[in-house]
């Protein structure tokens, strides 16, 4: 290790790695490695879907209607995939159906989520498409498909405004 | 018209970390390899195409160009490629448009990733996770295995898919590589080893999910009467032509898609109807005689076999159990090991298909893996939960 050089990490002395004979490149066996890192901060809009995140401060689920088609997206779409229309913002109940779920036991880093934890698919009431949140206060051998969930919004402080919120069964 | 035909392939190594060479060094060792294959100089070649998903795991904008610098290919044109996990598919098919439409006579396809452990697997998933919606998806906790997992349970409900016979390809695709020198897993597996392994999201555990390798691929199509002219010893080698080629694409993401259709791909179906139409295939079954599909995950390679219409939708798993898509069933996929035992190296995998489907159809595999007289094969490869589909079709044209 060379202390004068801030990213020098570690040298090695590599094999080929198909265990030629005669090695071609034999001379080029030393390796030097760096630890590089590198920060990127975004000012990032939500843009034209900005409403839906803000009015989960009401506790209000929105989606957007195609008045053309009469499709509803969610994740909302400014403009319908369908025929190319303006959409309108709708306002929806928040309850759906259990479409399709999976439990995941450990969560990734940028996941700010307890463990283990449930991710669905859900089919709210009044939209086309399947929307992917989190089910919480359930576990998985309660869950069934076509069961009858609502969502939830919490008051804790969240780093994601997606955050505000999650499913859980209606029944319980 | 005149056919496109490949001329040269090869590989680097695909391993879990080359920390004894960087990606350009990588992708020096496929394509030399690539041009030793086809007894050509590499100033015979005047067009490179760069397949490479991420510039995030390389930690370098603009790679392709350096590639293109490294092999010694200045002045001559090139461009990048890129489409997620279809990006070397997608490269093929870019690389057939470039030659039906004389653009180039003699062109080169790379495709390489460090997906290694040049950043931890944590990083690689998030870095991965970024091609999902990070507006909608990502902020919940989603990552790639989970959105797979979501579209395999609803296979699962819906047509008594089982946890075994997922795990039976897993058992294959590790089998296979063990007679693949290059393979970075060659394992022989039980059932019983992939259903005990960590679980990452239900119903997937560890041993279902790819790998992630550091690795690249090459290979150098040209248009044959060219092929014909400037290559010498071109008809004492078998042809090897690419006659077919299918694209196609779907909602991004999943939720979005009709919902009958959660428990199918979609765009692989579209883009290998296509690859079909333009080879003459209507019974892939038994028109086609070995396969290499994208098996991110062991449910996405049965949700492929029903796509590529090679069994109906809802019946791969029992068929899987008979053993029709082993090496020494009646369609072989995935001889080489596949993304789960040989390697996935994003941008790489798809080139490394054709290269594996060219040796297999010119009988030069190891004969452990070799499908005996394969004269068609087909390679397969998407983007994110099958959002990008590429399908190709090569044939041997001198037999």
């Amino acid at each position: 290790m060379d202390p004068k050089v801030k990213l020098e990490l570690e040298r090695l002395r590599a094999d080929d790695p198909l265990g030629r004979s005669e090695d071609p490149f034999a001379d080029f066996r030393e390796v030097l490695l760096l630890g590089l890192e590198h920060r990127f901060r975004y000012r990032h809009s939500l843009g034209k879907s900005s409403r839906f995140f803000l009015a989960l401060e009401e506790g209000v689920l929105l989606a957007t209607r195609c008045e053309r088609c009469g499709r509803v997206w969610l994740p909302p779409r400014p403009v319908c995939p369908n025929d190319l229309q303006v959409t309108r913002w709708t306002e929806l109940s928040g309850k759906g159906t259990l479409e399709s779920w999976t439990l995941c036991p450990r969560a990734p880093h940028y996941a700010r989520t307890g463990e283990p934890y449930l991710l669905a698919y859900v089919a709210l009431e009044g939209v086309s498409t399947l929307f992917l949140h989190q089910l919480r206060g359930v576990g998985p051998d309660a869950l069934q498909h076509g069961m009858e969930l609502h969502a939830v919004f919490g008051n804790e402080p969240v780093d994601h405004p997606l955050e505000r919120f999650w499913f859980e069964p209606l029944e319980l | 018209m005149d056919d496109v035909v490949v001329l040269g392939c090869g590989l680097s190594p695909f391993r879990s970390s080359r920390f004894d060479g960087s990606i350009r060094d990588w992708v020096a060792e496929a394509v030399l390899a690539a041009l030793a294959d086809s007894g050509l100089e590499h100033q015979q070649i005047d067009q490179s195409l760069m397949a490479y998903e991420s510039d995030h795991l390389a930690g370098q904008i603009g790679q392709g160009v350096i590639w293109h610098d490294t092999l010694g290919l200045t002045p001559r044109p090139t461009a990048r490629i890129e489409g997620c996990g279809a990006t070397g598919g997608l490269a093929l098919r870019s690389a057939f448009a470039y030659l039906r439409a004389g653009l180039s006579r003699c062109l080169l396809v790379v495709g390489a990733e460090r997906v290694g452990k040049s950043v931890s697997t944590a990083t690689a998933g998030e870095i991965f996770a970024m091609s999902s919606d990070t507006d909608w998806e990502l902020p919940v906790g989603g990552h790639f295995t989970a959105y797979y997992a979501l579209l395999m349970r609803e296979h699962m409900r819906r047509y008594g898919t089982t946890e075994e016979q997922l795990a039976l390809v897993s058992v294959k695709n590790h089998g296979n590589a063990r007679y693949h020198p290059l393979a970075q897993k060659p394992k022989e597996l039980t059932v019983d080893e992939v259903l005990a392994s960590p679980l990452i999201a239900s119903p997937y555990k560890l041993l279902d999910c790819s790998l992630l390798s550091d690795g690249a691929a090459a290979v150098i199509l040209a248009n044959r009467s060219w092929a014909q002219a400037n290559v010498p010893r071109f008809s004492e080698r078998p042809v090897v032509a690419l006659t077919g080629s299918g694209c196609a694409t779907d909602y991004a993401r999943a939720g979005d898609r009709p919902r009958d259709a959660l428990a199918h791909f979609t765009a692989k179906r579209l883009a290998g109807e296509a690859a079909y139409a333009m080879a003459g295939i209507s019974e892939p079954l038994e028109e086609i005689d070995v396969a290499e599909v994208y098996d991110s995950y062991t449910g996405a390679e049965l949700m492929a076999y029903e796509a590529l219409g090679f069994c109906p939708p809802g019946t791969s798993g029992p068929l899987s159990e008979e053993g029709v898509f082993s090496l020494q069933g009646e369609l072989p996929v995935n001889p080489s090991g596949g993304l789960l035992g040989f390697g996935a190296a994003a941008g790489a995998t798809g080139v490394a298909q054709a290269v594996e489907i060219t040796a297999q159809l010119r009988g030069e595999a190891d004969p452990r893996r070799q499908v005996a007289g394969a004269k068609r094969g087909l390679s397969d490869c998407h983007a994110g939960t099958c959002t990008v589909a590429a399908v190709h079709i090569f044939e041997r044209k001198d037999i």
